[in-house]
């Protein structure tokens, strides 16, 4: 089979039953909408729109499918495809920047898998071949690595392309796994769930107050507020566990890690089976996570920003999702970071930066002490609540902090979850240093180096750094970029 | 290229680095869209006038004139300040941008970093003759860095400048 390849050939046929159901719910909804927006309505009605649509989708999925080839030809991969508009795609075996095959549920049921050719462009489905046969994606898989390889500029990896077992860097059993889902735990899904709860507590507080009389009211808070408030807590945390088991399980079944030639390769997955290499020119910041419970138990989570990598996840691969630290460390050094510096070596920001950090809070909190004391008691729950928040604002602000070594910054962020950055020299693609009003005021500066695939939520700036300081640091940070580009330069990995 | 080179560490991310200002028909550019963009509250208050506000022990008229009168101020006040903000220090591997009134903003791009280059001119621009010449990184927060108010031929010299780099960084 994998010898024929060079001729022009068409998805896996299962490929169209997959499609169809895909197709199939989308087109009967908008027929719904249609013999719902329709005078007369009717199941007969509604049966001849959903058989017009099934009929409709099956004939274009027919099409497209007929209308898709693809050719591995010598050194590069042509994808044609479109049912009118014809679209051909040449995609050069030496822009592959990794193979990644995804075997979802119903690919497996038909021994299919789906093949992502990643070239590192912008477009997210460059090169997808949705579904090919499983022995078809492995052969295909095999000859674009050896095209690959015997390309003159990387002899050397000629020989290791004969199937041999990679080294295993890291793996999770069963049981590992199931820790991790105890501790995945997680407060936003809590607080999803705490939303909702809340929201129906509301509406049951509502009815309460035009429903129970005062002498009601005070049974109940013996029978049935206590007994529903444990309830719920109960049902809070036994939700919060198995879904986080259960989702642990889904995706971190079977984990292994693997080195692979160019990269790190990461098998995953318990209905959606996914392999996918991390390569390791590409990859561009590591991350090293920890939950506060998991923490006290020793496990962090190692992950990897990666230049062009799937939308979906951000540009971020998990390496190592539940690992000890010596764990991580081995897979750290494999890849070519650093390992962070201890504590000790940190630097954090300025006791002022409090100012703006912590002390608006406890502004609020004196404002709400005083509604709560002279005007409406019930502030003061809000007065605690902010309370709280200037408590935590002092706490991050005691654990943000940075760090330089011979190779990369480190940045560290958070006081429950934590997150410390591992940012090599030669990766920085732009320094921003940046000044909002507050912190002219207080000379104070935050400096962000600037990388691919980085997450809008939680980015790796400095946050509030001695204004002087800051800037002495961009300008470092910057000479250290060119010493490293050109070492880099100097020997090519 | 009117850059000194300061032998100080920081180099161009000093507060007080001296930076290259822009083309001062920028502030004329400038002028002009914050004009146009006031001209909607202006409008926004003089339909209010006419309607609701009619209703108010308002005299008929003083809210267009002082929503006018503001945003005159705005337009003689704040595009020169803005302006001002505004500076790049062009060296010999990087390209520093400072600009933002409120948050001020300093941004170095290596130009080995740069994947594509455009220059784009929009009407005000073209009558004014100034050009924006805008960066692209792989970066994430400063994926795109723009810089305003150059001349259409500084603009055209410096992108080829930058491109040159580039293709010695691929090799």
């Amino acid at each position: 089979m994998s010898d024929s390849l060079a001729v022009s050939s068409r998805l896996h046929p299962a490929t169209l039953i997959a499609r169809w159901l895909r197709i199939v719910p989308q087109m009967l909804i908008g027929g719904i909408g249609i013999a719902a927006s329709g005078a007369e309505r009717g199941l007969d009605r509604f049966a001849m729109f959903a058989g017009v649509a099934m009929g409709i989708g099956a004939l274009f999925v027919v099409l497209a499918w007929w209308r898709f080839t693809f050719t591995v030809g010598d050194g590069e991969v042509v994808i044609e495809k479109g049912i009118v508009q014809r679209q051909r795609r040449v995609i050069p075996f030496d822009r592959i920047q990794d193979i990644a095959i995804e075997q979802r549920l119903l690919a497996r049921l038909f021994g299919t898998a789906k093949v992502k050719l990643e070239t590192g462009g912008s477009a997210s489905d460059e090169g997808s071949l949705d579904m090919v046969g499983l022995d078809e994606a492995e052969a295909l898989r095999d000859r674009i690595r050896r095209g690959k390889a015997l390309a003159p500029h990387a002899v050397e990896d000629a020989v290791s392309a004969e199937p041999i077992t990679e080294p295993v860097l890291f793996a999770m059993e069963l049981p590992r796994v199931l820790v991790a889902g105890l501790f995945n735990f997680s407060l936003v899904f809590l607080a999803a769930i705490g939303a909702v709860i809340q929201y129906l507590d509301q509406f049951n507080l509502i009815e309460w107050s035009d429903w129970v009389t005062p002498e009601r009211a005070d049974q109940a808070a013996h029978l049935v507020t206590i007994r529903i408030v444990i309830g719920f807590v109960f049902i809070v945390l036994l939700l919060g566990l198995v879904a986080g088991v259960v989702r642990m399980v889904m995706t971190n079944f079977g984990f292994r890690l693997t080195r692979a030639e160019a990269g790190l390769r990461r098998k995953r997955g318990l209905f959606t089976l996914t392999e996918v290499v991390i390569p390791l020119r590409r990859t561009q910041v590591a991350l090293i996570e920890s939950g506060p419970v998991g923490r006290l138990f020793g496990w962090y989570a190692l992950s990897f920003q990666t230049l062009g990598a799937d939308r979906k996840e951000g540009g971020v691969q998990a390496a190592a999702p539940f690992a000890r630290m010596a764990e991580l460390l081995p897979i750290l050094a494999e890849a070519g970071f650093p390992a962070p510096p201890p504590r000790g070596e940190f630097h954090g920001p300025p006791r002022r930066a409090l100012l703006r950090q912590a002390a608006p809070w406890l502004l609020l909190v004196m404002l709400a002490g005083g509604v709560a004391i002279w005007i409406e008691p019930w502030a003061g729950v809000g007065a605690v609540a902010l309370l709280v928040a200037f408590v935590f604002a002092v706490l991050r602000w005691r654990r943000h902090a940075h760090a330089l070594d011979g190779r990369a910054l480190f940045v560290s962020h958070g006081f429950f979850k934590r997150r410390l950055w591992i940012l090599p020299f030669e990766k920085t693609q732009a320094i921003r240093l940046s000044r909002g009003p507050v912190q002219r005021g207080l000379r104070l500066a935050s400096l962000l180096i600037d990388t691919p695939g980085a997450s809008a939520m939680h980015n790796q700036a400095i946050v509030d750094l001695d204004a002087r300081e800051a800037e002495t640091l961009a300008g470092r940070l910057l000479a250290l970029f060119y010493r490293a580009r050109a070492a880099t330069r100097l020997q090519p990995s | 290229m009117q850059t000194d080179e300061t032998s100080d560490e920081a180099g161009g991310f000093h507060d007080g680095a001296a930076l290259t200002a822009l083309d001062p028909r920028q502030r004329t550019v400038l002028r002009v869209r914050f004009a146009v963009a006031l001209l909607i509250p202006v409008i926004a208050v003089a339909a209010l006038d006419i309607g609701p506000i009619r209703e108010t022990p308002v005299p008929q008229g003083l809210a267009p004139a002082v929503m006018a009168l503001l945003a005159l101020i705005g337009v003689i006040v704040l595009p020169g300040r803005r302006y001002r903000a505004w500076g790049y220090r062009e060296s010999a591997d990087e390209l520093f941008i400072r600009h933002g009134l409120f948050q001020r903003v300093t941004t170095v791009i290596p130009f080995g970093r740069v994947q594509h280059i455009d220059i784009s001119q929009g009407p005000v621009e073209r009558s004014c003759g100034v050009a924006t010449l805008s960066l692209h990184t792989a970066g994430t927060r400063s994926a795109e860095v723009s810089l305003p108010g150059l001349t259409r031929t500084d603009a055209e010299r410096m992108r080829d400048r930058i491109r040159a780099q580039i293709r010695q960084d691929l090799l």
